[in-house]
């Protein structure tokens, strides 16, 4: 008989990184299937493209630098399905590659692999794709309007942001231009609450971003409700601000990231060059987040209060 | 003093590849950032550094036992300037337009770290001939990295080579790469090859020798 | 600082009202619907199976007694006892066989009476070997002379309960083996105004507390007044978790009529058990970092240990016995009364054996157990549970790359972060690990059962909490 040894604890709960992954996947999903509906085969081209390069290039890397191949953790396929939903649908096949490129190897590969990067992969690869090419990542050039209603195939458009008229129950719905991921808020909602049902993220981050983008718009004189359902705020604020390996482990240090996220899209919108700013946004939410782990550490259970008032004295 | 007995073939190699100022010293990265948007303007900004490197050796390698102690940085810069003033002039003259897209770049030359190490690490101890080769070296160096990142950045990011267009009509350039970001992200690539390539030859190197190595 | 002191009002004034409340309506179907003590962070570990509690909730304490029992010389804390018998000699139940030795010191006694075989080195608690008496039962059951208790705990001199405290041989039985009569005695200068009794039982797996309030409640209150008693304390406080209604309805009962004696029903949740857990959930007091709960006039102690303080009080008992959890994969997972020091090879045999294949054994629950090295091990004065994994439970899980998520920060119960401490823990870097308070660490486990990425976080911490030990006894000495 052979026993096992080791230390404590002996049992551990079932969540692990793969089922953490493939719990977001299923929460994008609606997502990505509302995303398909309106905007047709290209759109789950792009999704498609984007996935699978992602995982490629990730297994390629780990290939060529010798190290475990851990494609099985499902990251990869997270960051290239949030990656395709952050495309238009008009992309050319050679975005989403080029995307995976920059988030995979460029960002997440270079600085250590899955939890070392310390901006969010995705993001990255759509800042990069942004700057590179605007004329097809936004504007009226990019953005197709959905083909469902109007039977017309690939028509651009601007966005709401810039200057496209729809009614509410559109811009909940999807019925708009926009990126493949961004359009339908009720998926995105839908996605919400599984993961909120799964305790796959905490409500904190997705909750203060969105109240705190909310609260200003309004005090700059928007329309909160409109300004939230257009653009990519909730899709950002749900999928990506959570990113784990990105935003800050502490609670406080979470409230303060978002925060700082809503305000940042709420400037970059109303005040900045351009007419959207979640992704600027949360890559500087990213960038801040060591420092904010470091400060807001979580409070400690019979902290000397003697200590206290000597760290006060000191700072 | 035997580094003085060094031969001048090493002098100039050491420039160019052993301590290339770009990719091993990573010295004067203001101005390889920033003109390498395109091959020809990290080319012109290589020539006048090269230039100006090859003076200011010179001048100071003749100077060095005059220059007091105490002011030596002041008298350096004061040389140095001279060279980058005439560099200007002569490139506002006969190159027009590569000054217009150079344009700040030229007069910082003078504040260009790699010019007053130079000064100060070799010129100010060396003889006449050895400072200006070691300043032709350098500066080779110089030119040589940022001419191969300009042309990295010029191809991806324009599609072209020296205005030469490489990639085909069909080509959508990819803007970031003549942005300030894309600066950066060639340059730590290259600096990375660079480092690989080192690293592979020392290792070579020290097996050739049999040295065990944990 | 204005904002912590309205916090600490608000909830203190909640604490309050929950109290007021609670001894109005004392009915166990509103306690139920009131908001009910507990701390921040903890997991709720193996919820869906009702912590691994249910194959021996409902089985009754049976007493097992095998034909060897090898007792260990070192259950406590402290210096092991010095045997005090030889080989060949013949005990009988309750005999001296080893003599305290040092501060913390202990007697240990002999569970059986018979004839000893062996005085010799063996793995037994821990994994270092350690001198061990080996006794062959010879099922007479004679009890040594002269065992007398004083009777009734209420009118028994009350100077007297700590030296019989001692004399029985008590130690923290819920894990910890903290000699109880040191753990009695009030340093100078401080104070005790509330004793809590554990009950809370939040570990998995375990039911033997649970039982044992269940079945012997009038020995767990009996246990409580004698340590109030000795104290000197008015307030006694019994804590229960709400999975245990069976259990809080027979303490009820028994404490009814007693003075100063209540119970408080826990949130089920796990570390609700540890020492500054409950005192926070009680109190409402902290225990300052790195301090004694005797800093803020409380003293916690296991439900198992107060029922041997009532024994050795009311009959002179001393302890020879315990209830102890056997379960996993065994056929009959049982709760039994097993003498002090059998094998436990034995006592998984009177469970029916195993199931299927063993893959690993644990001595206690499974977040803070430690995996027996082989069956020849016993059982000690602290051993609760005996669990048994089968080989797919057991095997090791492999660490993968921490993804931050957070997961062990939420978890923490004593607000440390686990991530980051564990990167200073591996590095070997103790001057930071302490700095971020590693040494406040509890070892509960929370942050290695929930971590995704199955990294062994509590291991780091207790190996740079010994290691940081040491270096500092090396520094005095």
């Amino acid at each position: 008989m052979k026993l096992y040894l080791s230390t404590a604890p002996h049992i551990r709960s079932e969540q692990n990184t793969q089922s953490l992954m493939r719990d977001v996947i299923i929460a994008l999903l609606p997502t990505t299937a509302a995303g398909i509906f309106f905007f047709g085969l290209s759109a789950a081209m792009v999704i498609a493209l984007s996935v699978v390069s992602c995982v490629l290039f990730e297994y390629l890397w780990q290939r060529i630098t010798k190290q475990p191949i851990r494609i099985s953790d499902l990251s990869a396929a997270v960051t290239g399905l949030i990656l395709g939903l952050n495309l238009p649908s008009t992309a050319p096949w050679w975005m989403p590659v080029i995307g995976a490129l920059f988030a995979i190897v460029v960002t997440k590969q270079l600085f250590g692999g899955i939890g070392d990067n310390f901006l969010n992969p995705a993001l990255v690869a759509r800042a990069v794709l942004l700057a590179s090419w605007p004329a097809r990542m936004t504007g009226a050039t990019a953005y197709a309007i959905p083909t469902m209603w109007s039977g017309a195939d690939a028509v651009t458009s601007a966005t709401p942001l810039a200057g496209y008229e729809a009614s509410t129950m559109d811009l909940f719905l999807g019925n708009i231009p926009g990126t493949i991921g961004e359009v339908c808020k009720a998926a995105i909602l839908l996605g919400l609450v599984y993961m909120l049902v799964r305790k796959v993220i905490t409500w904190r981050i997705p909750v203060v971003f969105l109240a705190v983008f909310a609260v200003l718009s309004l005090l700059v004189g928007e329309n909160p409700v409109v300004e939230l359902l257009s653009g990519g705020v909730l899709f950002g604020a749900v999928f990506m601000a959570t990113d784990y390996t990105t935003s800050p482990m502490t609670p406080n240090g979470q409230y303060l990231y978002a925060a700082l996220c809503g305000v940042l899209v709420c400037v970059i919108r109303n005040f900045g060059a351009y007419p959207e700013g979640v992704t600027y946004a949360i890559l500087i939410g990213n960038i801040v987040t060591p420092l904010l782990d470091k400060y807001s550490r979580p409070k400690l259970y019979g902290k000397p209060k003697k200590e206290k008032k000597e760290a006060k004295a000191n700072g | 003093m035997a580094k003085n007995q060094k031969s001048l073939s090493s002098v100039f190699m050491n420039g160019i590849i052993t301590e290339n100022p770009t990719l091993r010293l990573v010295l004067g990265t203001c101005p390889t950032l920033a003109t390498t948007t395109s091959a020809i303007n990290a080319l012109g900004m290589g020539a006048a550094a090269t230039f100006v490197l090859i003076g200011s050796n010179t001048v100071i390698s003749l100077l060095r036992n005059i220059i007091p102690d105490k002011v030596r940085i002041p008298a350096f810069i004061a040389v140095i300037c001279t060279f980058v003033t005439i560099v200007q002039m002569v490139m506002q003259a006969f190159l027009p337009s590569l000054y217009e897209s150079l344009g700040m770049f030229i007069p910082l030359i003078v504040v260009n770290c790699i010019i007053l190490a130079r000064a100060e690490a070799f010129a100010s101890k060396n003889g006449v001939l050895a400072s200006a080769v070691d300043g032709l070296g350098m500066g080779l160096g110089f030119t040589l990295a940022i001419t191969v990142m300009g042309i990295i950045r010029e191809l991806i990011g324009n599609g072209t080579v020296f205005g030469i267009n490489l990639l085909g009509a069909g080509y959508e350039p990819m803007l970031l790469m003549v942005l300030a970001p894309g600066g950066f992200l060639v340059f730590g690539g290259v600096l990375a090859v660079a480092n690989l390539i080192t690293a592979r030859a020392e290792k070579k190197k020290k097996d050739e020798k049999g040295v065990i190595h944990a | 600082m204005q904002l912590s002191n309205g916090c600490a009002i608000i909830s203190g004034g909640i604490l309050f009202i929950r109290a007021t409340l609670y001894h109005l309506f004392n009915s166990e179907r509103l306690v139920l619907y009131l908001p009910k003590y507990s701390f921040r962070g903890g997991i709720h570990p193996m919820h869906h199976e009702h912590e691994g509690k249910l194959p021996s909730r409902n089985v009754p304490i049976r007493d097992f007694v095998s034909d060897t029992v090898c007792i260990p010389m070192g259950m406590h804390l402290g210096a092991p006892s010095k045997p005090c018998v030889q080989k060949g000699d013949h005990v009988k139940i309750g005999q001296v066989i080893g003599e305290p030795v040092g501060g913390l010191g202990l007697p240990v006694h002999s569970s059986v009476s018979g004839e000893v075989v062996a005085i010799e080195e063996r793995i037994s608690t821990g994994a270092a070997p350690a001198l061990c008496v080996t006794i062959h039962n010879d099922f007479q059951d004679e009890w040594v002379e002269g065992i007398k208790g004083y009777g009734n705990v209420e009118t028994v001199d009350p100077s007297v309960i700590i030296p019989a405290i001692k004399n029985a041989g008590i130690c923290g039985m819920g894990g910890a083996s903290f000699p109880t009569h040191v753990k009695l005695s009030i340093p100078e200068g401080k104070t005790c105004d509330t004793i809590i009794l554990n009950g809370a039982e939040c570990e998995t797996f375990l039911t033997a507390d649970f039982r044992l309030m269940v079945e012997y409640p009038g020995k767990v209150v009996d246990g409580l007044r004698a340590i109030m008693r000795a104290l000197n304390v008015k307030r006694g406080v019994i804590a229960i978790e709400d999975n245990k209604p069976e259990a809080v309805e027979a303490i009820r009962k028994a404490a009814s009529g007693r003075e100063g004696v209540e119970v408080a029903v826990m949130r089920t949740k796990y570390p609700q058990g540890g020492e500054k857990q409950l005192i926070r959930a009680i109190t409402g007091r902290k225990v300052p970092s790195g301090k004694l709960p005797i800093e803020v006039s409380t003293i916690v102690t296991n439900v198992a240990t107060a029922a041997a303080i009532a024994d050795a009080v009311i009959d002179g008992r001393p302890l020879i016995d315990r209830i102890t959890t056997i379960t996993g994969c065994v056929n009959k997972p049982s709760n039994l009364r097993l003498r002090i020091g059998t094998i436990i090879a034995d006592a998984i045999g009177e469970c029916g054996g195993f199931s299927e294949e063993p893959g690993k054994i644990v001595m206690g629950g499974g977040m803070t157990g430690f995996a027996a090295p082989n069956m020849e091990i016993s059982v000690a004065k602290a051993s609760g549970g005996i669990v048994v994994y089968n080989e797919k439970k057991a095997r090791s899980v492999e660490e993968s790359p921490c993804i931050r998520c957070a997961r062990c920060v939420e978890a923490c119960p004593i607000g440390l972060d686990p991530y980051r401490l564990k990167h200073y823990c591996d590095k070997g870097d103790l001057e930071s690990a302490k700095a971020h308070n590693v040494m406040d660490c509890i070892l509960c486990g929370c942050c290695s059962y929930n971590c995704p990425s199955r990294r062994w976080l509590t291991a780091s911490f207790k190996i740079t909490k010994e290691a940081i030990a040491l270096e500092a006894r090396r520094k005095k000495s």
